[in-house]
């Protein structure tokens, strides 16, 4: 065991994670070159484009120290956004210590504080690491300060490093084993395995991925999850070294693969424990939480035929992505679709990702909502997180909205406009903290309804690109809420109501008036366009008729371009959706639902 | 005038001095030598097309003869009268021309002398047809166009002179910039020459024209869709006013024995057969073309091999909706009874509501069969065809 080091990196976003992760695994040689795709643990397309890691992957790796004895280090791959904190914290559980990547030129910024509280929290030892020293911008000395100042860090500790040019990768390995301390563990001990991961193979069901904190895991093994109560048989333990490397068995302080027959992932949840089923463990392992979605979102294939194929999608999905939630939902302008809870806005937007690119569908998703607590007149209790369910307003007593803690940091020239945009909204109990010289850190309370909207889109603008921003779901408020609904020709169109609260109302709806206004075509009529509270119109824009719309010439008997282009034009008005004989094109609902402001 | 009903010729002559800024047909500015490779060629082409004239893909070709011969461009005026004359000669010998076909020729005005005219008349050319384009300076500079205002005016009286029984000229409107009284002005001067046809052509920037690059680089500004559409009424408005009543979405004439027999064919699927580069032909459902590039036409030609490019054969839907597209680009909008197929009844039955709103919005009348558009109609006829569902003739093979 005191050959085993099990541990993960943290850091900012492009800080550098997924290519230090790629150059230990290239030092180690667990791949060949020339098999050597860059970032191999961000395995997904969308992760590679984004250059953030979503799903978290882990490795096993074997070094040769110069000190003569081979290690077995395992790497745990931990996701880099804060919608999957709760993968970030299993993770963390399963590690000794941690790899605290800090950019040379950019310093410690608002995730590396986050994330470096998170590792304390877990006891986990930390190694602090400069990385992309190689940059003209490098400022090591800068790095080491912050270091020091803002995680209370020794700086001198601190492992110089590029991880894109290779340099300073050994230092790192042999850092990892001699700072980094052993697991602890008793192979005898009644097993205690933690299940911080899982992938599906859709050949051998779900694949979990644990660290085996107590005892050992066998095939053949009789096995409870001691939260679900499931038993099961286990089929295969092993190693990830990339690919499924079997062993007889994982004892105490690995980190390693279980394959236990079973069938989808829902029918087992992260942060479970696994136990033997003949003598378990007394109690589970601490930390288990459940992943709860915060936002809601109704998806519907653009065209109504690709129904059965989003539903089939959806489940392979699921099959992957324990945190996604969904279940029908319809509407009258956009058909069948699903209502879907995601863990946070970059996780709605890698769902929708995934849909189209694996899956090929062209889809509408309404605008997210958060769930709503509603107490009616009656006393009754309910929770809304779908505007077409929302009661009729004489029948609420009282509502409240989550709120959450955000943190920002920035360079302080920000804070102004930072503060007038939490005020914009709704922010309460706003307070900063100037870190080290230039650098702010902004805490304020903010309605996560208020943050769905638009706010990541203008904290950048306002900062330049410099904010950075976290949070934490904090509690539920009391609020004013209301429903806008937005109506084309008098008719209302369902899936674009929201709930909004009464102060904003007015705005949003004109916002989305004007929306539309830019992307329904011109038609053969006049277009009214409404934003609505109950009767009440509030916003209104209009659509004037289409007056031309014709070709000049049908020439030289060359009819079919002509009737080639018609066609074409006439397959794109299927792909509209009417609403009270107004057509509505799919970038219309697209551009009123997109939170960002091109204008 | 119904006994024009037969199939009729398409000649492609893709000659120009100098190719307009917004011209997207198949054109060249080749010297005489390619002139004379060129009627070469059209005589091998005719040669292949000896007996019915039609290609084997058609194989019960149309029964009737050729009734109308359609010289376009490009610029046919450029041919020699010489080479016209071999032309219509080797066609009427190797195919079946009805002697009294109607011949047509588009012509650019700096070609139309006096002397050229006649020569023209007397070859037969029954129909021509002038590309002024505009009776405005700046306006015939920005087109890109060789003619003056003043030389436009001589082409018309020449044409007049030599009597041909249907002088036609070409206006392009809708230009950046133009008010409606600088096109009021053209089409004043328009009426003044008393031309029996006119076509008037709202300007289409296609893209990979001089025009279509400006429009790409920000350099060109196309005209606010309600401009356009003022212009597109005031135009119907005053030329029928000036006797030149419209009858389709582009074309005006002094009386229904003005109006263009060979274009007519285009509207209403009558069999035509193209010959020359880029030309399209039309039989039995079938369309087909040639090259667009002059080389590409030619090089099978010296094989002895048609020169078709490729083709299409038009599913019942396919047909039925060029049938709507171009019958609603027509005052006499589409007869349902005479739809392809005899699907018309239960056409109009699938559409009732949609052809509902089209009368009530006042975009089309609606009698017994016909599907008339109104003046408004007739401004957005591609959006009114659109709005009409074809979806319950999906299905069905022709």
């Amino acid at each position: 065991m005191d050959s085993i080091r099990n541990f993960c990196i943290i850091a900012h976003i492009d800080h550098g994670k997924s290519t230090l992760a790629d150059r230990l695994i290239q030092s180690c040689g667990a791949v060949e070159e020339r098999q050597f795709r860059d970032q191999i643990l961000d395995s997904m397309d969308i992760e590679r484009e984004r250059g953030i890691t979503i799903k978290s992957n882990t490795v096993t790796l074997l070094y040769d120290s110069p000190d003569g004895n081979r290690y077995t280090l395992n790497l745990i791959d931990t996701p880099g956004h804060v919608d999957f904190s709760h993968e970030v914290r299993r993770s963390l559980m399963s590690c000794e210590g941690a790899l605290l990547l800090v950019d040379a030129s950019q310093g410690v910024e608002a995730q590396t504080v986050a994330n470096l509280y998170l590792a304390l929290e877990y006891d986990l030892e930390i190694l602090p690491l400069i990385n992309k020293i190689d940059l003209p911008s490098a400022d090591v000395e800068h790095a080491r300060e912050e270091i020091s100042e803002d995680l209370g860090l020794d700086p001198y500790e601190a492992v110089l490093c590029s991880a894109k040019r290779g340099t300073g990768i050994e230092d790192v390995l042999e850092a990892v084993i001699h700072k980094l301390p052993p697991p602890t563990g008793d192979p005898r001990a009644q097993l205690q395995a933690l299940i911080f991961d899982a992938q599906y193979d859709p050949y051998r069901g779900v694949v979990m991925i644990c660290r085996v904190k107590e005892g050992r895991l066998r095939p053949g093994q009789r096995i409870r999850l001691m939260h679900s109560d499931k038993e099961y048989q286990v089929e295969e333990v092993g190693y990830l070294q990339l690919r499924r490397v079997k062993t007889d068995e994982l004892a105490a302080g690995s980190v390693g693969y279980v394959i236990a027959g079973i069938k989808t992932v829902r029918d087992i949840a992260i942060g479970d424990t696994i136990t033997d089923a003949e003598s378990p463990a007394d109690e589970p392992l601490p930390g288990y939480k459940e992943a709860k979605p915060v936002v809601f979102s109704s998806i519907y294939p653009m065209s109504t035929d690709d129904y059965e194929d989003l539903t089939t999608a959806l489940d392979k999905l699921a099959l992957n992505d324990a945190a996604l939630t969904f279940e029908k939902d319809s509407s009258a302008a956009l058909g069948f679709g699903f209502r879907c809870g995601f863990l946070g806005l970059l996780h709605l937007d890698v769902v929708q990702e995934r849909l189209k690119r694996e899956y090929d569908l062209a889809l509408i998703l309404s605008a997210p909502s958060v769930r709503y607590q509603i107490t009616l007149n009656s006393g009754e209790e309910i929770a809304v997180d779908n505007p077409t369910l929302y009661p009729d307003p004489s029948q609420i007593d009282s509502a409240t909205e989550p709120y959450i803690k955000a943190s920002i940091m920035m360079p302080e020239r920000y804070i102004g406009v930072v503060m007038e945009l939490c005020r914009e909204k709704r922010g309460l109990n706003t307070t900063f903290n100037y870190l080290a010289v230039g650098r702010v850190e902004l805490t304020a309370e903010l309605p996560l309804a208020e943050v769905l909207f638009d706010f990541y889109d203008k904290l950048k603008t306002v900062t330049q690109g410099y904010g950075s921003f976290d949070y934490e779901m904090l509690d539920y408020r009391s609020t004013d809420l209301v429903k806008v609904d937005i109506l084309v020709n008098g008719e209302p169109v369902d899936a674009l109501s929201q709930l909004v609260h009464r102060d904003m109302a007015r705005a949003r709806a004109m916002r989305y008036c004007e929306r539309l206004e830019e992307t329904i075509p011109r038609q053969q009529f006049k277009i009214a366009i409404q934003g609505a509270i109950g009767g009440q119109i509030i916003a209104r824009t209009t659509i004037n008729a289409y007056r031309k719309d014709v070709t000049a010439k049908c020439y030289g008997g060359d009819i079919t371009r002509k009737r080639k282009l018609l066609e074409k034009q006439r397959e794109g008005k299927k792909r509209m959706k009417v609403v009270g004989s107004v057509e509505i094109p799919q970038s219309a609902f697209m551009a009123v639902l997109r939170s960002d402001d091109k204008k | 005038m119904s006994s024009f009903n037969g199939p009729g010729l398409y000649i492609h002559v893709p000659f120009c001095r100098r190719i307009c800024p917004y011209c997207d047909f198949s054109v060249l500015t080749g010297d005489r030598s390619w002139q004379s490779r060129y009627v070469r060629h059209l005589l091998l082409e005719i040669d292949l097309s000896t007996g019915s004239g039609w290609p084997d893909l058609i194989h019960e070709p149309p029964r009737q003869p050729f009734d109308t011969i359609y010289f376009g461009g490009g610029t046919p005026s450029m041919l020699r009268p010489e080479d016209l004359g071999t032309i219509l000669a080797a066609l009427r010998d190797q195919l079946p021309v009805r002697d009294d076909a109607w011949l047509f020729l588009e012509a650019n005005p700096e070609d139309v002398t006096l002397e050229a005219a006649t020569t023209w008349r007397q070859m037969g050319f029954r129909t021509i047809s002038l590309g002024v384009q505009s009776f405005a300076e700046q306006h015939l500079s920005f087109l890109g166009r060789q003619h003056t205002p003043r030389t436009a005016r001589q082409s018309l009286d020449n044409a007049i002179s030599a009597g041909f029984d249907t002088v036609a000229m070409d206006l392009i409107y809708g230009l950046p910039g133009q008010t409606p009284t600088d096109w009021r002005r053209d089409l004043d001067a328009a009426l003044a020459a008393q031309p029996h046809h006119l076509s008037c052509y709202q300007l289409t920037v296609h893209p990979r024209t001089p025009f279509g690059f400006r429009r790409q680089r920000g350099e060109l500004a196309e005209m606010e869709n309600d401009e356009q559409a003022e212009l597109f009424l005031m135009t119907h408005r005053l030329l029928e006013e000036g006797g030149l009543p419209g009858y389709e979405v582009s074309s005006f004439a002094a009386g229904p024995e003005h109006h263009s027999l060979h274009n007519q064919k285009y509207w209403t699927h009558t069999p035509y057969l193209g010959l020359g580069p880029s030309a399209h032909s039309f039989a039995q459902r079938r369309r087909w073309w040639n090259p667009r590039k002059i080389k590409a036409w030619m090089a099978p030609l010296a094989e002895g091999r048609s020169p078709i490019e490729s083709g299409e054969e038009l599913g019942l839907q396919s047909l039925v909706l060029e049938s709507l597209m171009l019958g609603l680009r027509t005052y006499a909008g589409v007869d349902f009874d005479t739809l392809p197929g005899g699907t018309g009844q239960r056409l109009w039955e699938e559409n009732e509501a949609t052809i509902d709103r089209l009368v009530e919005r006042g975009l089309a009348t609606a009698e017994r069969s016909c599907l008339r558009p109104t003046l408004r109609g007739l401004a957005i006829a591609d959006t009114v065809a659109r709005s009409l569902d074809l979806d319950c003739l999906r299905e069905e093979s022709p």
